[in-house]
């Protein structure tokens, strides 16, 4: 009993560490990147997107390169479920009502879709991930962020004042913080996440449930930073950020999540993940895209569609494993 | 009691109808009106300092409109009577506006009410807080669209 409370205490400090860990190590990187010339639209497209998944992609990376590839799959595919059906119902039930755009839904909601589709016909083609599957994610990722850069330096364009601003924050030096920050965030990341993948495997074992399931419940603490923003996003009516923020991650914890632990290691995939997890991912973002551009907003109902579609999802889970 | 001068408020919702009741409330009078936005900072602990900046930069944008709005509406020819200035704080909203009521020494709050019970319950109400500190008189707009 001591040893479970034990790892509670330690997996719930290790996130903590390991969100605020990813927040410092992505701001200064940022502010290094700047320093060395790299446009500000590209380093601002990616650390948003790196910002929030970082602790899913520390943990499933740790995890599958330590010898718990479910761990790793679970927690990947498990956040992207969590994040249409948890994170986004819960914040349309608060918010009321997040409104969605064309070009977002056609772009990111896309990719989401397509994100979720090669994976699962990956899993089922190979019943693993390898090399190939690796290298394919991660052109898919960079053909992504290419797309996302062209699209800011429109937006740029189009705002001579933005412009100027980018041309005046170049003139950075480097700075020793910045440095420091950055190795003491990557320390923490790799500590924390090292911690949070040994205390869920331990857990799982002490409760006699797979891995694979560890990992997804995992993923409630790993995109807590996703949360908070897509919550708080909502309530202050700032719908493109809540909306992007979930598709953002999406891609990102499948592309890079799984893609870049998949050139270094050959991963196993779980049967149940081919056969179930794999297909609720896929009906779940399709729901959202409908939901999303059948009146351009989702309502307070459509909420409580995605939760439930969610919670329907855990309960069969349970029950096919019992 | 003569209104000399007004502090108007919004995020943005029915921003119409508070500015044709504040209208109507200045009538043909001179009087100095005040268009306030508040940047609501507040961001959960464990939100990524990035996405803090991201919200704000976003959430200034929005009050630039609204501000902008209000200004071309007060400053209409047909209203050559209203002396319009416009702020932008950052903070907490119903701390802000009354603090900035107190400041101004203005004599109405005007700003939007009538979220629904859920809202209220999930949301909060800025007006609420504001109608137990405020230093003034407040005019607050019935802005909630009845439910069918």
């Amino acid at each position: 009993m001591i040893v479970t409370i034990i790892l509670v205490i330690s997996l719930i400090i290790s996130l903590l560490i390991v969100i605020k860990a990813a927040d410092l190590f992505v701001d200064n990187l940022v502010e290094i990147g700047l320093v060395f010339g790299i446009s500000e639209i590209i380093l601002g497209v990616t650390a948003a997107a790196i910002g929030t998944s970082l602790p899913e992609f520390g943990s499933a990376m740790l995890a599958i390169l330590t010898g718990n590839p479910e761990v790793g799959i679970g927690c990947a595919i498990g956040a992207n479920i969590w994040n249409i059906g948890g994170i986004l119902g819960i914040s349309t039930i608060f918010a009321g009502t997040i409104l969605s755009q064309k070009e977002e839904i056609r772009r990111d909601g896309s990719m989401t879709l397509i994100t979720a589709l090669i994976i699962t016909i990956f899993m089922f083609m190979f019943g693993e991930l390898n090399l190939i599957v690796g290298i394919v994610l991660l052109s898919i990722y960079i053909i992504y962020i290419w797309i996302l850069i062209r699209a800011q330096q429109n937006n740029v364009k189009n705002n001579k004042k933005s412009f100027v601003t980018t041309k005046k924050e170049k003139k950075k030096r480097l700075k020793k913080e910045n440095v420091f920050w950055v190795i003491t965030g990557l320390i923490g990341l790799a500590v924390g996440c090292r911690v949070i993948v040994y205390s869920t495997v331990t857990l799982a074992e002490i409760a006699s449930i797979p891995e694979m399931l560890a990992g997804i419940l995992l993923a409630f603490g790993t995109t807590a930073p996703e949360f908070f923003t897509v919550l708080t996003s909502a309530r202050k009516g700032l719908n493109r950020l809540a909306v992007g923020t979930v598709l953002g991650s999406n891609i990102f914890n499948i592309l890079i999540g799984l893609g870049v632990p998949s050139l270094f290691v050959v991963i196993p995939v779980e049967e149940i993940a081919i056969r179930f997890d794999g297909p609720a991912m896929i009906v779940l973002t399709f729901l959202l895209i409908v939901l999303l551009r059948r009146r351009m907003k989702l309502t307070r109902a459509e909420g409580v569609i995605l939760l439930s579609s969610y919670i329907i999802y855990m309960g069969t889970r349970l029950y096919i494993m019992s | 009691m003569v209104y000399k001068k007004v502090l108007v408020t919004s995020t943005g919702e029915y921003l119409d109808d508070i500015l044709k009741h504040t209208l109507d409330l200045i009538s043909e009078r001179k009087m100095d009106v005040i268009g306030l936005y508040v940047v609501d900072t507040s961001v959960p602990f464990l939100t990524p300092k990035k996405i803090k900046e991201m919200m704000i930069t976003e959430l200034k944008k929005k009050g630039r409109e609204i501000l902008d709005s209000m200004k071309v509406e007060f400053e209409k020819p047909g209203n050559y009577m209203i002396n319009f200035t416009e702020m932008m704080v950052e903070g907490d909203p119903a701390d802000e506006i009354v603090r900035i009521a107190e400041e101004e020494n203005v004599d109405v709050i005007v700003m939007g009410t009538g979220k629904s019970v859920v809202d209220k319950h999930l949301l909060g109400s800025v007006s609420e807080k504001v109608v137990h500190s405020a230093p003034c008189t407040i005019l607050l707009i019935r802005t909630v669209q009845d439910e069918k």
